[in-house]
């Protein structure tokens, strides 16, 4: 049963101001696929403000577009518009990857990518290709008579498990990445015990500019082994601009197991999941390097 | 002249009659049914694992708009203990054992209201020392969990044939090891749910889920102390079974007290987390065990003890020892062997029945052994087997007597298809190769049993439509389908001209319920006994009326025909109405009681307890990921002695859903219990195989036509789960060089394994200490 806390009243407004001057008011629970929600309010774990604020007709929030050099990803993509979008598939592969191995065919329907980082999930699986991407979150809110817009790179919104520097009144309009320069390769690994339908045990996200036998401006990204996902900077360091060959790898990959500080849980233990992030650095840096 | 041709739909892929219904969302399950006036019931069970309880308070649930009953154990002194031990109130009065224990019960207008009233009763509980081991429990002064039982003991069996000391003495090989069986449950995607409602002249009617409503009726009876003619047991469809619903539990009684103080109708239905709570686990099992054979390959001895973990009370999980000492004692020629188990009280949840019955626990660890023992006297898995299987006509030291037996051409059959020998060997040789995934074959062989009887009231009206009334409940397995092919071919008629009614205890014959592989089996022979009968008097009338001898008659296409040439007499239906109107009006309408050949074990555990027994192998094909400790399930060969295929589509379904069960306890499947708390009562964390995991799959079928059975078959219900996670821990050993003796597999065990920094499985067996 869910829980309805102080919920007294429900909108569904269809233009981005008007859910911005509702959210205004302050004590409002803003609700897009509900795919994260319902569950957790289902189960106790989030309790609804007085105001329940659908967006998902706000038709500002949705669409994938190239504004310039940066791809604008509107907060209410669903999961499976990503995979559909040639954009995404093309020039964001890493994010069509993690697409791919999100949920079921269902779920994708409803989930959105705003809902993925605003839920801010250690193992949320967009976050870790977004981090790959340097990818910034849109937020708006009304200021005076006009909507004010700030924008923050995607590691420093997500600040620990559930928690965001999202403030009450403001919404998630899109998320920005800026188009991989020619030469960038990705790929996204995500560890579950089944193929479909599971949450990541881990995930990691590496990528690089390729350059000869080099990687460049190298990205190596984890989920579901600290309380937000993280950039592993060692394993970064030791391979940036280096040749990969066995041994550097090899480094790479005993950096990242020393580098992250999982918990145990009921899917697995600590020691685990360090060793899933050696074993799978290995193995996903040689397919960066050579494949 | 016309002749009508003779078809038959015995071993045809004959649809399940209730396929239509089910596919297209129409069927009513328990959910569905609504009756009017009835009230919701919703249990609150206990927040502590093992605790007196000091207070209960009510008062302000009462008080709750909308809340008509508030019950517990104090408001019930009529309680009678339920379960295997009788050692299991409904409502717990004083003290609860386990976080299954029903404290208090709610009867509200909707169930929303019921589940706010559980919110408002105040519980002061104190708490005891946890025993969550079962090890512990039996550790001299440890807590008492169950007065009755100051040991902690809830059961104890011994078996033996032969003299395994001998044995051991003729043994030049001998292997001992320490086996661990986890924690499943069924997953029915029908949860469990009851509506109870009495009449004005205090008749119960419980619309039930179970498997055994004859049982139960006979139970309420005794539990409310009424008389069992005032108990009438409805089934709707029931949306999975597989054992779960074969006890009597709580939860539906505490339905029938509601209903009684609210003298309204009370709905119980769980929610999924509460069926994950609350609903029986297969039995968890510690074993050891101790296998011996000579040089040549015959097994000489096997010596087995294990350690059941009965939960807080005693269901029939405590009871699974008399099916894994038969695969002890006769999977395999085993000319001495010993059996000993203790089933000790303990805060866990209680298992139940489930599929196979401890048959997957025993073939475990049995089949491990044949690949351990066949290392090492040099001989390859698949000879080793042929060397001890047994042949038809052979009686096992159990007293079994295996009247039909495809143990061999199952064993042949399965390795042949699958190519085991030669992959075994290729993947053997490559384990020291590189490269990061590793491939494996694993084979393993099974023996079930099957019995008890059944009641069958066969009636057909003047359009010859046959109503077919049997005891046998459908709980989705097709057993409707293959009783009405039986009937349709022992009276020429086709499938839509039979109607199976199974589901109501006021007017189906009694029967002992749905379990033991047993329904085609037992209630098959019902049926045909009836149909048989009744086609007697139909052609002994049809003689009467043209003249022609009985025996030259016989029923085809829905005609009498002359038996030799097919040529039609009468038509079936004008002879019937011609009966029904005649001067001595006769209505055909004929019952069977069919009681197999088989006896009762006698004190030692031995005779011959089944009238046929089932035969399978498997031979399952994985790839292991040595960076993850991923086991990928890719092929399963199954062979399997089925007697004869009645219904080709329905034992194909049958199979393959056995074998997706098997693999989810042999890979995913895990009700993680610590200090007697359940940690993944959700699809989410509990991993159910899902669609893309399902291996490719090569069956074939047996046919040993046993002289017993049903056109020739025999049971096989729970056969395809048993051997999955056998063959898949010979498959791991074979791609890695690795044996674990823990299951399930899932990636991190197997990857611990892989590194060797798995716990071994350890127990100080009674003989140990
Ligand atoms: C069966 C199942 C499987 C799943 N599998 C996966 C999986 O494989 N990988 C994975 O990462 N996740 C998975 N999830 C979780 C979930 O589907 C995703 O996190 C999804 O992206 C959430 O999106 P949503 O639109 O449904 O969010 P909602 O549930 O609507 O919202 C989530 C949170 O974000 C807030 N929010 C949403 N949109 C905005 C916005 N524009 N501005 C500000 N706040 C906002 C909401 O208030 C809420 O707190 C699964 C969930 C289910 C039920």
């Amino acid at each position: 049963m869910p829980d309805a806390g102080a919920l007294e009243r429900y909108a569904a407004p269809r233009a981005l101001a008007e859910a911005l001057e509702l959210l205004r008011d302050g004590d409002a629970t803003i609700v897009a696929g509900g795919t994260d929600l319902m569950p957790q309010s289902h189960s106790g774990k989030a309790r609804f403000g007085s105001l329940l604020l659908n967006i998902r007709r706000i038709a500002e929030l949705g669409g994938i577009a190239l504004e310039g050099d940066t791809v604008r990803i509107g907060a209410l993509t669903s999961i499976s518009a990503l995979l559909a979008s040639p954009l995404v598939r093309e020039r964001l592969s890493i994010l069509a990857q993690a697409a791919d191995q999100f949920a079921s065919e269902q779920v994708r329907n409803a989930a959105t990518i705003g809902g993925n980082v605003c839920n801010a999930s250690p193992a949320g699986d967009t976050l870790v290709p977004l981090i790959v991407l340097d990818a910034a979150v849109e937020l708006a809110a009304k200021a005076g008579g006009g909507i004010e817009t700030r924008t923050l790179p995607l590691q420093d919104f997500l600040t620990g498990p559930g928690r965001t520097q999202r403030r009450p009144h403001e919404l998630m309009t899109a998320v920005r990445v800026p188009l991989p320069p020619a030469g960038f390769v990705a790929r996204f690994y995500k560890h579950g015990t089944r193929p479909a339908l599971d949450i990541s045990t881990i995930s990691l996200g590496i990528g690089g500019v390729r350059r000869g036998d080099r990687l460049e401006r190298v990205r190596v990204a984890f989920g579901a082994v600290a309380p937000t996902p993280i950039r592993a900077r060692a394993a970064e360091a030791l391979i940036e601009g280096r040749a990969l060959d066995a041994a550097a790898i090899e480094a790479a990959a005993e950096a990242a197991h020393d580098e992250v500080r999982p918990i145990s849980d009921v899917r697995a233990s600590d020691w685990y999941r360090q060793e899933l992030v050696r074993n799978m650095t290995r193995r996903v840096l040689a397919h960066v390097a050579f494949g | 002249m016309t002749v009508i041709e003779r078809a038959t739909l015995i071993g045809k892929r004959v649809p399940k009659m209730d396929a239509p219904e089910k596919a297209s969302g129409k069927t009513r399950y328990i959910h569905d049914i609504d009756v009017s006036g009835q009230l919701w019931g919703k249990i609150l069970r206990s927040a502590r694992v093992h605790a007196r309880i000091r207070r209960i308070d009510t008062s302000r649930a009462k008080a709750l708009p909308g809340v008509h009953v508030v019950l517990t154990a104090a408001d019930v002194p009529d309680q009678r203990p339920i379960g295997v031990n009788k050692d299991h109130p409904a409502l717990k009065g004083d003290k609860v054992r386990c976080v299954r224990d029903e404290i208090a019960a709610v009867a509200a207008d909707t169930e929303a209201i019921a589940q706010a009233a559980l919110a408002l009763i105040e519980v002061e509980y104190e708490d005891l020392p946890v025993i969550a081991d079962p090890e512990a429990a039996l550790a001299p002064g440890a807590p008492v969990i169950n007065e009755k039982h100051a040991d902690n003991v809830a059961m104890r069996f011994d078996y033996a044939h032969g003299d395994v000391a001998q044995g051991e003495a003729e043994s030049d090989v001998v292997v001992e090891d320490s086996f661990k069986l986890h924690y499943v449950t069924h997953c029915c995607m029908g949860v469990s749910g009851v509506i109870a409602e009495f009449d004005a002249s205090g008749n119960l009617l419980l619309h039930s889920n179970t498997q055994v409503p004859f049982l139960h009726k006979r139970e309420f009876a005794e539990i409310l102390g009424i008389d069992p003619g005032r108990i009438r047991i409805v089934q709707p469809p029931i949306g999975g079974g597989f054992g779960s619903k074969l006890d009597i539990y709580p939860f539906e009684i505490i339905a029938v007290y509601l209903a009684r103080a609210a003298r309204r109708p009370v709905k119980l239905v769980y929610t999924r987390e509460e069926e994950f709570l609350a609903s029986p686990t297969r039995q968890p099992v510690i074993l050891r065990l101790r296998s011996g054979c000579r040089k040549d390959g015959s097994l000489t001895f096997r010596s087995v003890e294990t350690l059941h973990d009965n939960g807080a009370y005693t269901s029939w999980g405590a009871t699974t020892p008399f099916v894994m000492m038969q695969t002890f004692s006769s999977l395999y020629r085993v000319p001495h062997c010993k059996y000993h188990t203790t089933v000790a009280y303990t805060n866990n949840p209680y298992a139940g029945s489930f599929r196979g019955y401890g048959n997957l626990q025993a073939t475990f660890a049995v089949e491990s052994h044949m690949d351990k023992l066949a290392e090492a006297v040099g001989m390859d898995p698949l000879a080793f087997r042929l060397r001890n299987a047994q042949d038809p006509g052979e009686v096992t030291g159990q007293g079994m007597t295996f009247k039909s037996c495809g143990f061999k051409d199952c064993l042949r059959s399965a390795a042949e298809r699958s190519g085991f020998l030669a992959r075994h060997a290729e993947y053997r040789a490559a384990q020291g190769a590189g490269g990061r995934v590793k491939r494996g074959i694993g084979i393993a062989s099974m023996l079930h049993v099957g019995g008890g009887a059944c009641g069958t009231i066969l009636k057909l009206d003047d359009f010859a439509h046959v109503t077919l009334m049997t005891g046998a409940s459908e709980i989705g397995q097709g057993s409707e389908t293959v009783l009405a092919q039986l009937v349709c071919e022992e009276l020429g008629l086709p499938l839509s001209a039979v109607t199976v009614v199974n589901n109501d205890t006021d007017i189906t014959p009694w029967d002992v319920g749905v379990h033991a592989s047993r329904t085609t089996f037992i209630a098959g022979n019902s049926a045909i006994g009836a149909a048989r009968k009744a086609k007697a008097k139909i052609l002994a009338a049809a003689a009467k009326k043209t003249g022609v001898p009985e025996g030259e008659l016989d029923l085809v296409g829905g005609f009498v025909v002359r038996a030799a040439s097919g040529e039609a007499i009468v038509e079936l239906a004008k002879l019937l109405r011609g009966l029904h109107f005649s001067d001595k009006a006769e209505l055909v309408m004929t019952t069977h009681y069919y009681e197999p050949p088989s006896v009762h074990q006698d004190k030692g555990f031995k005779g011959d307890v089944s009238a046929a027994y089932a035969w399978a192998t498997q031979v399952v094909e994985v790839e292991v990921d040595l960076d993850t400790g991923i086991v990928k399930m890719t092929k399963v060969t199954g062979a399997h002695d089925v007697g004869r295929v009645i219904n080709r589509l329905g034992i194909e379904g049958q199979i393959e859903g056995g074998v997706v069960m098997g693999q989810g306890y042999a890979l995913t499947e895990n009700l993680v219990i610590e200090d007697g708390r359940v940690k993944n009562p959700s699809f989410r964390d509990y991993k159910l195989v899902t669609a893309p995991e399902i291996p490719e799959m090569d069956l074939a079928f047996i046919e040993t036509m046993d002289g017993e059975g049903p056109q020739g078959a025999k049971g096989v219900g729970e056969a395809p789960a048993i051997c999955i996670a056998a063959a898949t821990a010979n498959a791991i050993c074979n791609a890695t060089g690795v044996r674990i003796y823990e299951l399930p597999f899932t990636p991190e065990k197997v990857y611990r394994a892989l590194k060797g920094v798995a716990p071994k499985v350890a127990w100080r067996t009674r003989a140990a200490a």
